[in-house]
């Protein structure tokens, strides 16, 4: 008998759970700290639905736990009410989405989630602002249009202090410049995992990985179920700019991909790790947080994660970054900017990480790392240097974004056959 | 009518003979005729990402039809009809047995029994059911691995994403809609008819071709109906199983809708979509025509086939197999209704982080092998090894044991029956042996915390009280319209009805959710205290439900002399009191059937809920919303939930309608919805 919502169950290092309870332990012999834990335990009826009240102050020096964890901010603003996320499948830890926010901000959390960015705005639209959506996490070079058709309201900067312990470089972007929108969840990229038993070669480029799918794979693929993901590997390979606009470059791509791939590929499928896990694959494009995912599958199914094999997409491959936003109309505004503002702080963005296996963005995160979870397994999927991240490509919504989504249909119907 | 001619009666009904469709006509055309009357619109016009209505109505033309005919769609949609057709058939082919079965072999309380076990795997979520076919069919599951430990299979069978998962997913989840209309069919032939024919000296494969057969038509036609047209706009069930194998046409509309915002173009689709869907079921009605005249060309030489002088009919033993092995087929086709459902319930108790990998603290390791370990580290218990798992399984017979023998006991004791001990003293001590064993996992415990789900379940049960509450009030009222006061507006009602049936749940979805937020009003705030999320689910999910109910009703008074009726008014009852005391008790079962199967339909309609409502959502649309990643296996709990509370639900009515005095059978004919 276990508990379902463990909150290390993934890939967490043992390590890392010390720690959290450690400081919990701190924190609640801490003056400052202790006190948002009680208000939010209702020990305390004067204040605590009041609303945000600042019960924590920055610093989070309390009781010398750590001298690294005071250079953060580390404010927690408690909040009432419920919070309504729509967001990407699986995406944050159960317990900071359960449990932890009723119990350190005082909101009970639901979540929603959606396939696709198209998704999330045209449930948005639809709704005309009446969502009933706190918090979305939209991937970045959507945000503009979201910004044309009013679905975003500006953030209250007063409310997100913590936003000074994103690393710089993952702030100010062109969607967003001066992140009055929205401000980083966590950022990925794309590559694929294959199962060395069956595929003897080893992968390395998107090239090899395409001629793997037509060979040593076929009938056993399957690419991401996102349009702009399924045109990138063709672009990547050949050395074409992935956001091209070029007719006669969408025209040969959508030719090879529909004629010579299509029919090939088993499933179009954005989180293969438990279809993994059931032995559906053996070679599937993934994003590297989810990859990650699929050895704990492997593994929880009595299989052999060792068999599989993860490489980074190459020569070039893919950036997404998804970002915390919260809509126009949303009902607990407040309650928004307060859960955004705890996952900004260091160790509830590590324990997040840790769940989902995506880079959160925050600064000297190798160093938090480190001292929160330095024996988590498979880093080197969350992390990456500098030189491959300099490989790496973010995408536009242009004019290319119909035919991305013809040829990912066209490539549907082709592997129906 | 004909008995008042001459007898002017100042109170009898004065106003239209549609006056009781009034509400009706309001209902369809506000949120039928007109979203779709504006979808028909935005096919002519061109996308505009720029807009929150993604469409320029500006330069209205022609240009997306001229795309949509493209090879694509038409390739896709060859496809999705074969699919349909051939899923079709494989229903009707397993399903015609056991309507027969039911129907004429068994005992009036087996009847009901066999109805309502056909009716009770559709009590919890389709996709939750579907889903978990997957367990047994992975090919690491335990069915592979055990076929392979014991030398059937040499590698993992390869199932999933084939079009035999395919078909296993349409079948499994529609010959139930298949199997009851053509059990209502059957059970309303006369049996002096079946009789007569085998008194004049019919063998029983005559009377079975030229009695059965022909009277089963109007269920067969209305069970392909049912089975048919949801079949060709659904593109949900086939892709769980098939993958990529199982595109429909629906989710090429879907991907012009919510992937690249191309409304127009998905407009165009679904409106060619929906002429293609009605002109194949004209052509299959002009093919059943066709054979039918052929048949009736061929009459005669039948005729004299079956005159010809043969040996008087030997009482022969192969019809007295004919009923065990319909009985076997039956069987067979029910286990196949409940196996996901015992897959469910185990999997609710899943440790695991997947619901359809499972990693319970119990190993199900054939033999040989090492059990593992949990996700959690703790060493798992090999179930089948006697050593280890022995004194669970010991404690496990021995509170089973005493919980079967209590009655028992009891009666030995007192010398008296007791019911309730009787009914609940067994299942009582399961529960008790599953907590006692640790077999229950914290799940059950915190099931209405978990993200979606607590939520979900009280929002599916308001949305679809609601949404039955409005279909059989209107649907009840435009069904006896149709029944008594037909005229030549009943026949654009039942186009409009037929039109409801037909269109695809993805082009209804579309249609109300942008003609909601133009509205505006009360569908986008709350007014009066009623949430604006729960209003349009209201709204959405009565459509379809109240084409149901009419139906059903128009059926029922259809069948009833109307002379009843007649006589109140005759007797001076003014039109009010006469529809209260006459009309409404003799439809009152109609009316139950109705709603029971609009409520049903309710709490499992996912792609209408999942595009209109906002973050106020139900329990299917939460669940479809979970599947776009890993399943947890709390949806699993959340299943279970809503089995037992929607059994609970039923058991009531049908306690009522018993105390009410109908029969077991009739009973469960209304229920399944005859």
């Amino acid at each position: 008998m276990t508990k379902p919502n463990e909150p290390m169950r993934m890939l967490a290092p043992d390590s890392f759970r010390s720690v959290l309870s450690r400081r919990a332990l701190f924190q609640v012999g801490g003056a400052a700290a202790g006190l948002a834990i009680l208000a939010a335990c209702g020990d305390d009826s004067s204040d605590s639905s009041g609303g945000s009240d600042t019960t924590a102050a920055s610093g989070g020096s309390t009781g010398g736990g750590s001298d690294l964890l005071s250079q953060f901010s580390n404010v927690v603003n408690t909040a009432s009410g419920s919070l309504a996320m729509f967001t990407w499948g699986d995406y944050n830890d159960p317990d900071i989405v359960g449990a932890l926010a009723e119990s350190t901000l005082g909101v009970t959390m639901k979540v929603d989630y959606y396939p696709s960015n198209e998704d999330l705005i045209t449930k948005l639209s639809a709704a005309n602002g009446n969502s009933g959506f706190d918090i979305v996490v939209p991937t970045g070079p959507y945000i503009p249009q979201m910004l044309e058709k009013g679905l975003l309201q500006k953030f209250d900067k007063s409310l997100l202090p913590n936003i000074v312990n994103v690393d710089p470089q993952y702030l100010g972007r062109d969607w967003d410049p001066g992140n009055e929108y929205s401000v980083c969840k966590d950022w990925g990229s794309t590559g694929w995992i294959y199962n060395s038993k069956v595929i003897t070669t080893p992968i390395t480029t998107w090239q090899e990985f395409m001629d793997a799918t037509k060979g040593a794979a076929s009938g056993r693929v399957s690419w991401l179920d996102s349009s702009p993901n399924v045109v990138g590997p063709y672009f990547w390979a050949n050395g074409i700019d992935w956001n091209t606009e070029d007719t006669a470059d969408l025209d040969a791509c959508e030719k090879y991909l529909v004629d010579e791939i299509a029919p090939h590929i088993k499933g179009f499928d954005s989180y293969p790790s438990t279809a993994i896990a059931e032995g559906q694959y053996d070679l599937c494009m993934a994003w590297n947080g989810d990859a990650r995912q699929a050895y704990a599958r492997i593994a929880d199914a009595g299989g052999t994660p060792e068999d599989w094999v993860w490489a980074l997409g190459a020569p070039e491959t893919e950036l997404w970054m998804d970002n915390y936003c919260i809509p126009t109309g949303a009902p607990n505004v407040e309650g928004a900017h307060a859960w955004i503002n705890w996952l900004l702080t260091p160790e509830i963005s590590i324990k997040d990480l840790l769940y989902h296996g995506y880079h959160s963005g925050m600064k000297d995160i190798d160093k938090l790392m480190a001292e929160l979870a330095p024996d988590a397994p498979r880093v080197d999927m969350i992390f990456f240097p500098e030189d491959l991240v300099a490989t790496m490509r973010t995408g536009e919504v242009n004019s290319a974004q119909d035919r991305h989504t013809e040829i990912l249909d066209k490539m549907k119907a082709a592997a129906a056959g | 009518m004909t008995a008042t001619a001459h007898v002017p009666n100042k109170r009898k009904w004065r106003g239209p003979k549609w006056g009781l469709a009034i509400p009706s006509f309001i209902w369809y055309t506000l949120f039928f005729v007109a979203p779709i009357a504006i979808i028909v619109l935005y096919s002519f016009g061109t996308k505009d990402s720029t807009q929150l209505v993604p469409v320029d109505l500006g330069n209205l033309g022609l240009h997306n039809y001229r795309e949509v005919f493209s090879e694509l769609f038409f390739d896709v949609f060859a496809s999705t009809l074969k699919i349909a057709v051939f899923a079709t058939v494989l229903c009707l082919v397993i399903g015609f047995p056991v309507s027969y079965f039911i129907a004429f072999k068994v005992s009036e309380k087996w009847r009901a029994i066999l109805l309502a076990m056909v009716v009770i795997p559709s009590f919890t979520s389709f996709l939750i059911r579907t889903i978990a076919w997957r367990i047994p069919l992975s090919a690491n599951g335990e069915l592979s691995r055990w076929l392979q430990d014991i030398g059937v299979l040499d590698a993992p069978f390869d199932v999933l994403g084939t079009k035999t998962a395919v078909f296993l997913a349409i079948v499994y989840n529609y010959v139930g809609f298949m199997v009851l209309p053509m059990f209502v069919a059957l059970d309303r032939i006369d049996p002096s008819l079946r009789e007569a024919s085998k008194d004049l000296g019919a063998t029983r494969s005559s009377t079975f071709m030229s009695v059965t057969l022909p009277l089963s038509g109007p269920g067969v036609i209305a069970g392909i109906i049912l089975t048919f047209i949801p079949m060709c706009g659904d593109y949900v069930t086939a892709t769980v199983l098939g993958g990529t194998k199982g595109l429909m046409v629906g989710a090429l509309i879907d991907s012009q809708f919510r992937g690249s915002q191309n409304w127009p173009q998905g407009s165009a689709m679904a409106v060619l979509m929906i002429v293609m869907v009605l002109l194949s079921l004209v052509v299959g009605a002009a093919l059943v025509w066709l054979v039918r005249k052929l048949l009736r060309f061929a009459r005669p030489a039948v005729d004299r086939y079956r005159s010809r002088p043969r040996r008087e009919p030997t009482p022969s033993r192969i019809p007295d197999l004919l009923r065990p092995l319909l009985a076997v087929w039956t069987g067979l086709v029910l286990l196949f209704l409940f196996i996901p459902i015992f897959l469910v319930i185990r999997h609710s108790f899943n440790d695991g982080p997947s619901f359809s990998v499972w990693s319970g603290r119990y190993s199900t390791v054939w033999w040989g092998g090492a059990p593992g370990r949990t996700p959690a580290g703790i060493p798992m218990v090999g179930l089948f090894d006697f050593a280890e798992a022995g004194p669970m399984l010991v404690r496990f017979a021995v509170i089973m044991a005493i919980g079967i023998a209590l009655p028992y006991v009891y009666r030995a004791i007192t010398g008296a029956h007791n019911r309730h001990l009787r009914r609940w003293s067994a299942l009582v001590a399961f529960v008790i042996a599953i907590v006692v064993n640790g077999m229950m996992t914290d799940w059950y415990l915190t099931i209405f915390q978990q993200a979606g789900v607590g939520e979900g379940l009280r929002g599916s049960f308001l949305a679809a009280f609601g949404a039955t509450i409005i279909a059989v009030t209107i649907g009840g009222l435009c069904g006896v319209a149709l029944a008594r006061h037909p005229g030549k507006w009943s026949a654009v009602m039942m186009a409009l009805l037929f039109l409801i049936l037909v269109t695809p749940e993805i082009m209804d979805a579309i249609a109300l959710a942008g003609w909601m937020q133009r509205i505006g009003g009360p569908f986008n705030s709350d007014t009066l205290g009623v949430p604006f999320g729960m209003l349009r689910l209201w709204v959405g999910q009565s459509l379809y439900a109240s084409a149901v109910v009419t139906l059903i009703v128009r059926a029922r008074l259809a069948g009833l002399d109307s002379s009843l009726e007649e006589a109140a008014a005759d007797l001076g009852a003014p039109p009010g009191r006469a529809f209260r005391q006459v009309t409404l008790p003799l439809i009152s079962s109609a009316l139950i059937a109705g709603g029971l199967l609009s409520f049903t339909l309710c709490l499992d309609n996912t792609i209408i809920s999942s595009l209109i409502s906002g973050a106020s959502s139900t329990f299917p649309v939460a669940l479809i919303s979970a599947t776009k990643s890993e399943i947890k296996p709390f949806w699993g709990v959340g299943s279970v939930v809503l089995f037992v509370m929607t059994m609970a639900l039923l058991a009531f009515v049908a306690r009522v309608l018993k105390k009410s005095g109908d029969s077991s059978a009739q009973i469960a004919a209304t229920l399944g919805g005859g």
